[in-house]
């Protein structure tokens, strides 16, 4: 291809080159990771089952802890989210302080170092058990995340909304929860999906107290067997199956949440 | 009516707003008698939509008073939802709520705020989507309507909580010119059976048809107020002179 001007053709698009999200491709990113790693999977327990085969058959317990402690903190988090997004668009400026506080030191702090204190720091004082740990950590940390995901969904909605709610005689808490809240799921629920998946991963740290994750259950069986690369190739593979059916799972959920938009 | 229906239902007395710099209300004072329509005009920025939003304390003002029914909206004695319960307003970008349907826009505050049962709210809902002309869409989402369609909808929305006086900001400025006859219509068809309303409007040909006064305002003040004769027949101020001249 040549330089030359007359060559040059100006195409006006709508806007970015990115593909069209509506349009249905095969090959994309995500085809591409899950075949991949699914096939990597499959390929290298018929290969060599000893020992990918053994593994595989060893690190499901570590799942079930994974997935636990995931939804139980996810589940903590939401609520703590909700409050910390409320209180951060709170009129009432205590609140608002406080909120804003928690958000500021939790998210200065690494889950890792709020994770030992917890564990050991605090533990000098209350012993609290490894998953109780990691539970309340995660919860706090992600909880601030949530808070900014609440306090964006809910800012969102148009202010038109507030004043025809108001101004039909609701109150600020049933504006809130029958106009505000239940138009801004819907900006909310995509990033909270997200979260889910960055705290899936962020799990893994809690292997370092001891609790048996998918990490931990691999960490063991390498320091049996000393077989480091085949150890942890298979628990990569494992997390990158998992987050890409949780991502998957996200985007369905987005795109259905457009239900009253339709035309 | 009882004996004291000739008070001013809305009494707004020395009213002063300010936004930082700009004065937006500058010492206006309006009484609006019960059933009594009255028109606000004047340019952009001119203080009018502060003024009726100030009613039901969208905005509060920062000076001066303003009763409603006999109670002061700005005083913490009073409970300014239930003022607004018996305020109904229509806004300019129609905010219905796009989550529920058009029954259940008109259902949702009757319901929770009057205690109204759900078959006597939703039978009353119907009856005011026949009366402002959509009772086949009751059950589809706002979105699915037309601009025109979707003010109807507002209107009966404010309707359904039964209101003594309805305020409309500006309901027709964000409607295509071909809509905006269907609004009016069911604004006109309102006015004649006798509710009182206050609406801001640069439609003239609705305030020379249905107001009882007009109000001219510029600057945050009220130069001038008049019956619609007058107001249009015989303006004494020059802005006002000014403004008719530009927008008949």
């Amino acid at each position: 291809m040549t330089n030359e001007p007359q060559n040059v053709r100006i195409v006006i698009t709508d806007g970015a080159i990115i593909p069209d999200p509506k349009e249905r491709r095969i090959i994309t990113a995500w085809s591409i990771s899950f075949v991949g790693a699914l096939g990597a999977l499959v390929y290298l327990c018929a290969s060599r089952p000893e020992p990918y085969w053994r593994l595989l058959q060893f690190l499901p317990d570590g799942i079930a802890v994974t997935f636990k402690v995931t939804v139980l903190s996810i589940l903590c988090s939401i609520p703590i989210g909700l409050i910390t997004g409320l209180g951060r668009l709170s009129r009432n400026r205590l609140i608002n302080l406080v909120a804003s506080t928690y958000v500021e030191v939790v998210r200065g702090i690494p889950l890792l170092v709020q994770l030992f204190y917890i564990y050991y720091a605090l533990g000098r004082f209350l012993k609290v058990p490894d998953l109780l740990a990691a539970i309340i950590a995660l919860s706090v940390c992600y909880g601030a995340y949530m808070g900014e995901v609440f306090r964006a969904g809910i800012d969102s909605i148009s202010k038109g909304q507030t004043e025809a709610a108001r101004s039909l005689g609701f109150n600020r808490a049933e504006t809130m929860f029958m106009v505000i809240l239940p138009q801004a799921w819907r900006t909310i629920l995509p990033p909270v999906g997200n979260e889910f998946i960055a705290m899936l991963k962020d799990t893994s740290l809690v292997s370092i107290i001891a609790v048996a994750d998918i990490l931990r259950r691999g960490r063991e069986f390498a320091s049996e067997s000393f077989l480091y690369f085949e150890t942890y190739t298979m628990v990569a593979l494992i997390y990158l199956l998992i987050t890409l059916f949780l991502s998957k799972g996200v985007s369905i959920m987005e795109s259905r949440l457009n239900y009253y938009d339709r035309r | 009516m009882t004996a004291d229906s000739v008070e001013p239902i809305i009494r707004i007395s020395h009213a002063w707003k300010f936004f930082g710099e700009l004065t937006a209300l500058n010492d206006v004072s309006l009484d609006v008698m019960p059933g009594e329509k009255v028109v606000i005009c004047g340019p952009s920025g001119s203080g009018k939509s502060t003024l009726l939003r100030s009613i039901n304390r969208l905005e509060t003002v920062d000076k001066g008073t303003i009763i409603v029914d006999g109670q002061d909206v700005n005083s913490p004695d009073n409970d300014i939802n239930k003022i607004r319960q018996e305020l109904g307003m229509v806004f300019q970008s129609f905010n219905l709520f796009p989550h529920k349907t058009v029954l259940q826009n008109l259902t949702m505050a009757p319901m929770r705020l009057r205690k109204i049962p759900r078959p006597e709210a939703e039978s009353r809902a119907l009856e005011l989507l026949k009366k402002v002309g959509i009772s086949d869409k009751a059950n589809v989402f706002p979105a699915m309507l037309s601009g025109g369609q979707q003010q109807r909808v507002a209107i009966a929305r404010a309707l359904a909580m039964n209101p003594k006086i309805m305020l409309f900001d500006e309901p027709t400025s964000a409607l295509d010119p071909e809509m905006i006859g269907e609004v009016l219509d069911v604004m006109v068809t309102l006015a004649r059976e006798g509710m009182t309303m206050v609406c801001v409007t640069h439609e003239m040909g609705f305030a020379r048809e249905v107001a009882d006064r007009i109000i001219f305002m510029d600057h945050g003040q009220v130069l001038e107020e008049n019956a619609p004769q007058d107001f249009f027949g015989a303006p004494k101020h020059p802005r006002l002179q000014k403004f008719l001249n530009q927008i008949l």
